[in-house]
């Protein structure tokens, strides 16, 4: 591995995450892709990258477990939650367990860079707060 | 057997009646009965000192055979058995029954019993122990009197030497009455007393049973009947409740309990309904937007790649736009459960008809479908929302061509800007009774649109007629038929107001009835049957409505006439397992929301016509919403 991760993308669908790592990469950022629970809390990936970006429904389980370990482990990192039944409920739910921000699916390409570059602008100004 | 109120109710009454009745008629019988012998035994006792005195002298001089006939003369006298004269040892000296002279009485004899009971008999004995009443032999009562007579100084003093002077009483008196004709006259009067006492429990039974009867068991038989009407599940069931008694507010009770309880299975069927369309778009919307997210990124990623290449991107902008419009669509089902109101912005309705043809333009070309397309020219905008109308349209064509079928076929779509009589043309959308409730009907829609419930009375009969929505179309149903040209009086289904109009039929002078809106003030209508006459002053002073039109009419199968009030149902559907019965719903959702009417014409065999109208905006309109939204928010 010569870089360490930029974005983890946490989705049980193939073709979201692909589609994510798509629109990303050609932007130059690494990303790390996770389809469960327990291969997002395994993955090296949730401790390093700057950005998570996760599914709220899972197969079965709950993406908010994901945010939430994420959240416990890495109190300053951006977290985005993607779901396809954007709610006012669902958007009150993932702020109560630690999520930056919210993005409704389907998304095409401008509105993912959109999200990704707001968030990660917004934790480069942290950065620079805090190191002020 | 199961004893009714009435019966026990009556048998009860009847039973005091009789018990109180028979004591009384006992007591004033006995006391007229001892008023009776009274007044005998007085005149008994007056008669006998009569014939003791008026016989002295007869007695003093020893007239014996002029007392002998003095005695038989009083005898023979109506009433008098007879009259007869003991001497002090019981022996009968006189008496106007002559075969009886000589005898000796003993002293238990019923007529020495009252003074000789004790060893010592008693010489002056009290009026009362001096009568006796007894039966002759032949069954009748007879009244008995003894005057004993005493002595005195005339008696032993006098020539014949009869009496000695110590003798206390000389002989005794014994006057007998009869008295049969007094037991007839108190027998008569008995006769008479029971007869009275018969007929007043049979009155009284009578009229306690008609008011049972129309009081009582006629309100419980129809609350019987009522009840177990709804508990079989007619929740529409209503009761006469004109009685203002409390059986009368019992029924009211009941009235306005079935009322509520329908009000609530309805809304809990709609809350069942939108829920069940909630659960639905949230898995379509979970499950579909998945892949939608695959083909979006992927294509928008390759337009991006491709951009150099002209061939492509034309398609690849076409699946981008359309895999866009996907998502609308699950949006607009997701919008549909929450019944989200439209962002109303400018919209230019014939711009909104091409792109949502454009969208089913391949699907409509499959079926062999031909579109026919008069767009009018210079249509003004009109406030709505794009997306919602682009869905109404797409909606109604789809429909059509569903409708269409297999042959192939045309469908007409036609916009127009028109002006419109508010009379036939206005929708009436609120509707409350004088004391606030709402009378409008969701269960029941005439067209499209939710009808206006009244209670109609004609003598004792309450139906439940639905008022057409439509200002001054007639297309009122009613759950039972009225003659022609009769009246009937209207109320309010909740809470059984009146709904008495303050002026007469502009048409024939009978009286009217009304509802009052909010929004378009009082609406009235005749209460003759068969007169159409209406009114509501604000829609008339209004002018001409200007709306923008929609027509989408196709050459299909038509619609049966007993499934046109249903199509704008949720769940409704004449397709059976191809349609989810939610298009035409959210059509008029939509159309709803918009201040717009929807109305659908159709022949069976003959097409269908699907007319939306959306009213452009108008002065006075918009007072009304800001009116309306003012008075909402004062209330909460």
């Amino acid at each position: 591995m010569s870089r360490p991760w930029d974005v983890l993308v946490v989705d049980d669908e193939a073709v979201v995450r692909g589609g994510v790592k798509l629109v990303l990469e050609p932007e130059g950022l690494t990303v790390a892709q996770a389809a469960t629970v327990a291969e997002a809390l395994a993955s090296d990936a949730l401790n390093e990258c700057r950005l998570l970006l996760c599914d709220l429904m899972l197969q079965g389980e709950s993406g908010l477990e994901v945010v939430s370990e994420a959240r416990r482990r890495r109190p300053a990192l951006p977290i985005v939650l993607m779901t396809g039944y954007a709610t006012d409920d669902n958007a009150a739910l993932g702020a109560q367990s630690g999520a930056t921000d919210f993005l409704a699916k389907p998304f095409d390409d401008v509105e993912l860079l959109d999200q990704v570059r707001r968030v990660l602008g917004d934790a480069h100004a942290d950065e620079k707060e805090g190191s002020s | 057997m199961k004893l009714r109120i009435g019966v026990l109710t009556v048998l009860g009454v009847a039973a005091v009646t009789a018990g109180s009745i028979g004591m009384m008629s006992g007591l004033v019988l006995k006391a007229h009965r001892d008023a009776q012998i009274a007044q005998l035994t007085q005149g008994a006792d007056q008669l006998s000192e009569t014939i003791v005195s008026s016989t002295f002298w007869d007695m003093l001089e020893n007239h014996r055979p002029a007392l002998h006939r003095e005695m038989i003369t009083i005898g023979k006298q109506k009433g008098i058995e007879k009259v007869r004269l003991f001497n002090r040892t019981g022996k009968i000296m006189f008496s106007s029954s002559e075969g009886e002279i000589g005898h000796s009485l003993d002293k238990k004899y019923e007529a020495c019993i009252a003074c000789h009971a004790a060893d010592q008999p008693i010489t002056r004995p009290p009026t009362k122990a001096r009568a006796r009443i007894y039966r002759a032999a032949d069954g009748h009562r007879v009244l008995g009197m003894i005057r004993p007579i005493h002595n005195e100084t005339r008696c032993w003093n006098s020539g014949c030497h009869a009496h000695s002077r110590e003798e206390n009483v000389l002989g005794v008196l014994d006057v007998n009455l009869s008295l049969a004709e007094t037991d007839a006259r108190i027998a008569a009067d008995q006769r008479r007393m029971i007869l009275l006492a018969v007929l007043i429990m049979a009155t009284i039974s009578t009229v306690l049973l008609w008011f049972g009867e129309r009081l009582v068991l006629r309100p419980v038989r129809e609350l019987i009947a009522g009840t177990r009407r709804v508990a079989a599940g007619d929740l529409h069931t209503m009761l006469p409740a004109a009685s203002s008694t409390e059986l009368g507010d019992l029924a009211r009770a009941f009235n306005e309990m079935t009322s509520k309880l329908s009000d609530a299975q309805r809304q809990l069927t709609q809350a069942d309904k939108l829920a069940s369309v909630g659960r639905l778009a949230a898995g379509v919307a979970h499950e579909i937007n998945n892949p939608l997210t695959g083909v979006l990124t992927y294509a928008s990623f390759l337009q991006k790649r491709l951009a150099d290449r002209p061939e492509v991107k034309e398609d690849l902008e076409v699946i981008v736009r359309e895999t866009k419009r996907c998502r609308d669509i699950v949006r607009g089902l997701l919008d549909f459960s929450r019944q989200s109101p439209p962002q109303h912005k400018p919209t230019d309705l014939n711009e909104i008809v091409r792109r949502a043809v454009a969208v089913v333009m391949n699907q409509l070309m499959l079926r062999r479908v031909a579109l026919d397309f008069h767009l009018a020219d210079g249509l003004e905008a009109v406030p709505a929302d794009g997306n919602q109308i682009q869905q109404v349209v797409v909606n109604l064509v789809m429909n059509a061509a569903d409708a269409i079928g297999e042959g192939g076929g045309t469908i007409a779509v036609r916009t127009a800007a028109v002006e419109l009589p508010a009379r036939g043309n206005s929708i009436i959308r609120l509707a409350r009774c004088p004391h606030g409730c709402d009378v409008l009907d969701p269960t029941v829609r005439i067209g499209a649109h939710p009808a206006i419930k009244v209670i109609r009375r004609t003598g004792d009969r309450d139906d439940v007629v639905h008022m057409d929505p439509v200002y001054g179309r007639a297309n009122h149903h009613a759950s039972g038929s009225l003659e022609r040209d009769k009246l009937a009086t209207y109320a309010c289904p909740r809470c059984r107001a009146k709904l008495d109009g303050p002026a007469r039929c502009g048409d024939c002078g009978a009286p009217t009835f009304a509802v009052v809106s909010p929004e378009l003030g009082r609406i009235e209508w005749c209460t003759r049957k068969g007169c159409h006459w209406t009114r509501c002053e604000t829609l008339d002073a209004s002018g001409p409505l200007r709306m923008v039109e929609l027509e989408v009419r196709d050459s299909g199968k038509g619609i049966a006439p007993e499934d046109l009030d249903h199509l704008f149902e949720p769940f409704f559907t004449t397709k059976g397992n191809r349609g989810l019965g939610l298009g035409l719903a959210v059509t008029y959702g939509i159309v709803e929301r918009h201040g717009g009417t929807i109305v659908v014409s159709s022949e069976l065999g003959n097409g269908a016509t699907f007319l939306v109208r959306l009213p452009l905006l108008r002065a006075g309109q918009n007072a009304a919403i800001v009116t309306e939204s003012v008075r909402t928010g004062g209330v909460s």
